[in-house]
């Protein structure tokens, strides 16, 4: 009997050690393996070098609906389309995952290993620098080294886009745009939106006011992480009661929190969603999207692991994608497209062609800056099949995803 | 320093003595901070005319317009005048709340009309979304904290509270999505509350594991176990497995129309009755029925409470699980109470939080609750002084909740004592 209860504890500590691995396990699992849809599309041709394309997410995991959830969309279409490509990830729980996580994919010998997110910058230059001879590329950071390739969005131009729509859209003439963490590759939406609708209030001479975000003070509402949805809610909830009716969460998932609300009020307000087409990526919410701040990742990092494939992509340069290469976009209105006026529209696209021509300017402190090391021509090749590019910064047009 | 607390009221703070009560202590601290405001916040407000407080949800409706610089002066001496009676009279009674709350208000009051005054998109704060918002956060950390009180009271230690939660959210929009029924929805998160409770009362009650230990290995596993079904399941079907009903909000005829507290009491969903009802119900049983006593007994002498034929066990193993179910459905209302869909770690520590107000609301349910509600406050204070527009910035705004707790924690309470067996596992010899 004594000796049975000395024994207890022992007996637990095994059980407890059971649980904590198995947590630990389960976590990794979740993140480990992609769902099979590779070699979707048909016969796949083989061409290039074998390749291994690993990614790495950030901490907002591969199904945030969001730009993690693109770029892996954009290197699984690389590998249906060329079946010398093969392409893994990893999810970072934390911020502290990313060095391991990265470490990691150096020693399995990735071909290129493509970084998602600003956050994991210092991880990337770390590593990069640790490993001179492995290639990285990473989005939404400009890192000026020789193995890294840095693809980048003017998301700005979109935001304008997104920003005038809403000054014309909105009838209490108050809209609202709120953020995950204040970090330059989310202020960025949030600076054009502000000043499309500065832009708005000029050429009509309105009032429409923006909360959440003031351009000048770079200060505003943030949700403090990219996965809270109710933290989303509430502050939508605040945004609503001081009379917003269009909101633009940049908040990956946490946003979700406002798509529910936005449908529980039954049109009461509109949400314009970001990264990905929101009825698409989170299509039960698509009857509150007047429309999407789109940044085509996928198309990007396709054209990063096609390249790698090639044997045509060049470390320390970059790509930036703006409205003029389809990089940035404003989607299509699906549900609202009958809501919208249609003088609206025609101002809208006139707009996106005065910001390619360069008629009007977008700018924004947390724009990109080009890479400034290597050949100084930040050039990528356009299209899959990866071609080499002639001329220009050019992320390929969305026809592949 | 044990055999001397021992006969103060379980969880009660333990007395200080001499000239600096705690009363004392509270009213200087007050009424420097009552003239700091009025010195700071007053000049700051200077340029900027009035602040408009509405008692609705929205920006129209009744309101109050406080001139900004005149009202933070006012408010902040107000503040230092209460400090100055606590100061002067300096005795723990009954007033000794009240004029704690009273300082308490007029700093947050004094701090608002500098701040509503001086915003940039408004200056305007609807009192009545403050108080909605106030109780939307504070809601799951209410349900946790109430888990926290059932099993420490009987002397388990629950630092599981964020694996509960977690679970309890999970379960409920998986299985309220499959069976399309927030009800489904709700039995499954207690369901899966007691799951995680189960695991903690065996392994701490017999097995005789550590108990911090395995609550920090039990919310690991949480985490892992929901986000590995979330991933591999929910968020690839979406419509199927994580598009849950929401609990419709029901209104009281009559209460919901108060102003300011109406909207945030009488007019929410489920989960706003029952967490009321729940406080009130745990408090009575608690301090009034014989299980309350058995409870309390278990959890500070629990060889006493054997000897005299209290099933020690058995009372432990009761209050570990139904602090599971209380827990689980304060995690469902994370999803099929607010935005019907689970992401993973959606709790966010939410969990430790409650645990915090747990022990700053000194083991008892009404003090976790208002523990839970402050947090909530400023919650949603941070939260709306950043949509109107406030000059601070955002980083500093976030901090808010987290200092006010510290500050009330090692401030406002004081020392406190857990119940004296918490965490101890008790061996029939």
């Amino acid at each position: 009997m004594w000796k049975e209860i000395v024994l207890r504890p022992a007996r637990g500590m095994r059980l407890v050690s059971v649980l904590a691995v198995g947590g630990l396990v389960l976590a990794a699992a979740g993140c480990g393996k992609p769902p099979a849809k590779n070699n979707a599309n048909g016969a796949p041709s083989a061409s290039g070098k074998p390749t291994h394309g690993c990614m790495v997410t950030d901490t907002g995991g591969i199904n945030d609906r969001s730009f993690n959830s693109s770029a892996w969309k954009g290197m699984q279409a690389a590998a249906s389309k060329n079946s010398n490509i093969k392409v893994d990830f990893t999810q970072s729980a934390s911020e502290a995952d990313y060095q391991p996580n990265l470490n990691n994919f150096v020693s399995q010998k990735c071909d290129l290993i493509v970084a998602i997110g600003g956050l994991m910058g210092d991880a990337t230059k770390a590593s990069a620098q640790a490993n001179p001879n492995q290639k990285y590329a990473i989005v939404d950071d400009n890192l000026p080294l020789a193995n890294v390739f840095s693809i980048q969005f003017d998301t700005a131009q979109a935001g304008y886009l997104a920003g005038y729509l809403a000054a014309g859209y909105s009838k209490s003439k108050t809209v609202a745009t709120y953020g995950g963490i204040k970090i330059p590759p989310v202020t960025i939406f949030m600076d054009g939106f502000v000043d499309g609708v500065a832009h708005y209030n000029q050429v009509k001479n309105a009032h429409v006011k923006v909360l959440g975000w003031d351009k000048a003070a770079q200060n505003g509402s943030f949700t403090n992480d990219f996965s809270d949805q109710n933290k989303g809610r509430s502050l939508s909830d605040a945004f609503v009661a001081q009379g917003a009716d269009v909101i633009m969460p940049v908040a990956g998932g946490a946003g979700l929190g406002t798509a529910a609300a936005a449908q529980q009020a039954n049109g009461k307000y509109s949400v314009i969603w970001v990264d990905q087409d929101g009825c698409v990526s989170a299509a039960q919410y698509c009857s509150v999207f007047l429309s999407t701040v789109v940044k085509n990742v996928a198309d990007a990092t396709q054209a990063a692991v096609a390249e790698t494939s090639a044997g045509t992509l060049q470390g320390g340069t970059g790509s930036i994608g703006t409205l003029a290469n389809n990089g940035v976009q404003l989607a299509p209105y699906h549900d609202f497209d009958s809501k919208v006026p249609a003088e609206l529209k025609t101002e809208v696209d006139k707009l996106k062609q005065d910001i390619i021509s360069g008629a009007i300017k977008v700018t924004s402190p947390a724009q990109p800056m080009p890479p400034a090391v290597g050949s100084g021509t930040a050039s990528v090749a356009p299209s899959a099949s990866a071609v080499p590019s002639s001329s220009g910064s050019a992320v390929p047009s969305p026809s592949a995803s | 320093m044990a055999t001397l607390t021992v006969y103060s009221a379980p969880g009660a703070a333990v007395p200080t003595t001499g000239f600096w009560t705690r009363a004392r202590k509270a009213g200087l601290a007050f009424l420097v901070i009552g003239v700091l405001a009025a010195g700071i916040f007053g000049p700051l407000a200077r340029q900027h005319k009035s602040a408009r407080f509405t008692f609705t949800q929205t920006i129209t409706g009744a309101h109050v317009d406080i001139p900004a610089q005149p009202g933070a002066i006012a408010f902040g001496l107000l503040c230092a005048i209460a400090g100055a009676i606590l100061l002067a009279w300096g005795r723990a009674a009954r007033m000794l709340v009240l004029l704690i709350s009273l300082a308490l208000v007029f700093l947050v009051l004094s701090f608002l009309c500098w701040q509503v005054a001086s915003g940039r998109n408004s200056t305007v704060l609807p009192l009545g979304d403050l108080s909605n918002s106030t109780v939307k956060a504070a809601l799951p950390l209410v349900f946790g904290a109430l888990g926290g009180v059932l099993c420490e009271r009987s002397g388990v230690i629950n630092v599981a509270i964020e694996g509960q939660l977690l679970t309890g959210a999970f379960a409920g929009a998986l299985f309220g999505t499959i069976f399309s029924s927030s009800w489904a929805g709700l039995i499954a998160a207690a369901l899966g509350g007691v799951f995680i409770s189960a695991l903690l009362a065996v392994l701490a009650i017999r097995y005789l594991v550590d108990q911090v230990v395995l609550g920090v290995v039990l919310n690991l596993f949480a985490l892992g176990f929901t986000g590995f079904v979330f991933t591999q399941l929910m968020a690839q079907h979406q419509d199927k497995y994580n598009f849950a009903p929401v609990f419709p909000s029901w209104q009281v005829p009559g209460l919901s129309r108060i102003p300011i507290l109406g909207p945030a009491f009488f007019q929410g969903n489920f989960f706003v009755y029952l967490a009321i009802a729940l406080v009130v119900l745990v408090h009575v049983g608690l301090f009034q029925t014989k299980w309350g006593l058995r409870t309390r007994a278990v959890g500070e002498h629990p060889t006493a409470a054997d000897t005299v034929g209290i099933k020690v066990y058995r009372i432990r193993y009761r209050n570990v699980l139904l602090a599971g179910v209380i827990a689980g459905i304060g995690g469902a209302y994370l999803t099929i109470g607010d935005v019907g869909n689970f992401n993973a770690n959606q709790t966010s520590g939410r969990g430790f939080i409650a645990l915090a107000a747990l022990i700053f609301g000194r083991w008892s349910p009404f003090g976790a609750t208002l523990a839970a509600l402050l947090f909530g406050f400023s919650t949603a204070l941070a939260q709306v002084l950043s949509v109107i527009g406030s000059p601070i910035p955002q980083e500093f705004l976030s901090m808010l909740p987290y200092v006010a707790t510290i500050v009330a924690v090692a401030g406002l309470v004081g020392r406190v004592r857990a119940p004296a067996a918490d965490g101890k596992p008790y061996l029939k010899g």
